[in-house]
């Protein structure tokens, strides 16, 4: 890797990433006097863009079964799907991936950004669409970055908060307006059209009491008695939390404890899944925007909030158009680049779009065959 | 109105600064016959905070304490010790917390705007049962909050809508006198104050308090713990011991935070290296280098510190909290406490449990 390089323009650093033709590029996401200077000292931090990475890998999803393999290096026990944290069958953790990405994982990952500026961006920290700036990874997500000059001087720890707030980590629902009264049992809570983590705890409440199933209430209340009063009085219980005011203590059978209980189960799936170290480096390194990702042959993508919807990014970073190749496949899963769609398949000679094989190229999943 | 009271009692205000300024004095003038007071006054200050002894604000004389102030700040600064500035910081902070917890609403808006380039706004919202005062930007919240340790500090818990941090007005004034303290300190690591020097007619008053700080130090300094004991690990650190005990593999942070934990409390590598032997993948080679890399031995020769308490919460790490860590930022400092508590106790580990972790700041 080459580091510490500064360029005098925009022009400059178009050049040589023409002569030099990297197979990756990356950005500091910190300000400094002198991005030159080869030790950090040296370079004198100004201060650094707040970054989000929201990255496929990280959020479960069902589809990961059908394109995601994993070996154990010890034993040599395989399957399928999320990687285990460690081998099931003999408990080490030196795991060989072979990860994929198809077109419901980025979707997932679409909605994890939606939910980044939809839910927490703009309502909680009041920052307007035009300061954020969202990229394409190239690959399996997404970057957001906050352009606001007055955070760029925040530090680790502060960020640190901004990631937990996002994430939900530590989240403590009686700081959310759940508060017992004298009378016993009885407490009062927050109301569905609060802001914050206070109505979203609110309403968290609500979608999940809606849904959830006696059984898994119970798991989440650790009472057969709770989940059952809860499940039997379920209408009257939305109801009375929906209310203007709401009014959290109507039913008998269940204490302020349960409802946090409820309210932990519940938050968990509003919150943001994204990588939180990205967030709390000041000085992280970026995928630079319009270059290709080394791994997949696709463009980065600078975007609009407004592009964001309609952005489909097998289609839209595709940057070879036209033209087809040989490719020999090692073995794939279904994989879709632009319009083309093939898979699985292995140990295959086809002739495919240009984009097509450089993406199995990228990825190690081919050769190219003349 | 922010009347000459207010300033001796807010001396960081810039209306106290542009007060001093309007007199034209140098420090070097207030070291004349006729500031023998303020001389003595900002003695007593800095004094006070190395007895740990509350320091409150004198409003009969307000000149006299505005003066104080920055004499005060000169001789902290001019000893170049960083326990003291500390010290002094944190002993203005208090003062200062007290004085603006008895201020109405209004004030409070006012000063909380007059004084660090902050944009509040006394804009009571009522949320159900609770009614909270103030609101300030979440950025500038940020630039201080961190500090503080406690769950209900975190911004995960705090109402924040609209780019806003809404606040009750008694912990309105904590943070800001908070961000004093952390001022005063920071201040302390620029080129100008380091470069500062008193004048020679006022060293003696300075030598007086170097003499007084390095008693005082003496007895706060803590010893180096020796070795592994008991019933003064952290929850966090005894859930991480319990997992590799029973063989199970922890994650790569968790490792980190064991190693550097006992290597910091004196233990060996070879310690360490035993309590890993029960995990699967225990590969006694590697294992070694990374605990000799952590400890100094090795590589870049920095000794490594235990991540914050911050850092293992971040991480999914903090398991079990007790009293003690409500106290705590750190798991070192709990370890330190503990030790202290036990040693008070005749070397019974004193009993921890309940309170659920929740300090009250």
């Amino acid at each position: 890797m080459i580091r510490h390089l500064q360029f005098a323009s925009a022009r400059a650093l178009k050049e040589y990433l023409e002569v030099k033709a990297p197979a990756n590029a990356y950005y500091s996401s910190a300000y400094y006097d002198t991005p030159s200077a080869p030790d950090m000292v040296g370079k004198g931090w100004q201060g650094a863009d707040l970054v989000f990475d929201i990255d496929a890998d990280h959020i479960p999803t069902a589809c990961k079964a059908d394109h995601d393999t994993w070996r154990c290096l010890d034993c040599g026990a395989a399957g399928r799907g999320f990687p285990p944290a460690a081998c099931p069958k003999c408990g080490m953790k030196k795991l060989e991936t072979e990860t994929w990405v198809c077109e419901e994982c980025l979707k997932v990952a679409k909605e994890e950004a939606f939910k980044l500026i939809d839910d927490f961006m703009i309502p909680d920290f009041g920052v307007s669409q035009k300061e954020i700036e969202i990229c394409f990874s190239g690959h399996r997500g997404y970057h957001l970055h906050i352009l606001d000059e007055r955070l760029r001087r925040l530090g680790s720890d502060g960020r640190r908060e901004v990631a937990d707030y996002v994430r939900g980590v530590g989240l403590d629902p009686r700081d959310h307006g759940f508060r017992e009264i004298a009378r016993e049992g009885a407490f009062l809570g927050p109301d569905m059209r609060d802001g914050g983590w206070r109505g979203r705890i609110a309403r968290a409440i609500y979608a999940y009491i809606s849904k959830c199933t006696e059984d898994q209430l119970r798991q989440v209340v650790k009472s057969a008695a709770v989940a059952d009063t809860i499940c039997r009085n379920r209408a009257k219980f939305l109801e009375n939390i929906a209310s203007d005011p709401p009014f959290w203590g109507g039913i008998k059978g269940y204490s302020l404890e349960s409802v946090v209980r409820i309210a932990l189960a519940a938050a968990a799936e509003n919150a943001c899944a994204i990588d939180e170290r990205v967030t709390l480096d000041v000085k992280r390194l970026i995928r630079h925007p319009n270059t290709l990702h080394g791994k997949t042959a696709l463009r980065a993508v600078r975007l609009d909030y407004s592009e964001l919807e309609s952005f489909d990014p097998l289609r839209s970073a595709v940057a070879f158009r036209g033209g087809s190749i040989k490719v020999y496949v090692k073995g794939m899963p279904r994989v879709r680049i632009g319009d083309h769609e093939a898979g699985p398949a292995s140990s295959v000679e086809m002739e495919v779009p240009k984009a097509f094989g450089l993406y199995l190229i990228c990825k190690g999943a081919a050769e190219p065959r003349s | 109105m922010l009347a000459k009271e207010d300033l001796a009692k807010y001396p960081f205000l810039q209306k106290a600064a542009a007060f001093i300024e309007g007199r034209n004095l140098s420090i070097s003038d207030l070291a004349g016959p006729e500031f023998s007071n303020v001389v003595r006054r900002a003695v007593e200050r800095v004094r006070s905070s190395i007895l740990g002894e509350e320091v409150t604000t004198e409003t009969s004389d307000p000149e006299t304490e505005i003066l104080s102030y920055p004499l005060a700040l000169a001789f902290v600064y001019a000893s170049k010790i960083t326990w003291l500035v500390n010290r002094f910081a944190t002993s203005e902070a208090k003062r200062c917390e007290e004085e603006l917890r008895k201020e109405p609403i209004s004030k409070l808006e006012e000063i909380g705007n007059a004084s660090f380039g902050w944009k509040v706004e006394a804009n009571p919202i009522s949320l159900e049962w609770e009614k909270l005062d103030f609101r300030l930007g979440v950025w500038q919240y940020l630039e201080v909050a961190p500090q503080f340790h406690s769950v209900s500090w975190k911004l995960t818990n705090k109402y924040l809508n609209g780019g806003h941090v809404y606040l009750k007005a008694k912990d309105f004034a904590r943070l800001l006198a908070e961000n004093l303290k952390l001022r005063i300190v920071r201040r302390a690591s620029e080129e100008e104050i380091r470069k500062f020097d008193l004048p020679q007619l006022l060293m003696p008053h300075l030598e007086g308090l170097l003499k007084l700080a390095e008693e005082r130090k003496g007895t706060f300094e803590e010893e180096a713990p020796q070795g592994l004991v008991d019933g003064a690990i952290p929850p966090c650190i005894q859930a991480i011991m319990g997992d590799l005990a029973s063989g199970k593999s922890v994650s790569h942070m968790a490792r980190f935070a064991i190693t550097t934990f006992m290597i910091n409390v004196g233990e060996g590598v070879e310690d360490v290296l035993r309590r890993f032997g029960n995990v699967a993948d225990f590969d006694e080679g590697k294992a070694r280098y990374q605990v000799e890399h952590i400890a100094g031995m090795s590589g870049s020769r920095t000794k490594y510190s235990p991540p914050k308490c911050d850092v293992l919460r971040s991480f999914g790490l903090c398991v079990n909290p007790d009293r003690t860590c409500s106290r705590v930022t750190h798991p070192l400092r709990y370890y330190r406490l503990r030790l202290k508590d036990q040693r008070r106790n005749g070397g019974v580990a004193q009993g921890a449990k309940g309170g659920g972790g929740r300090g009250s700041a």
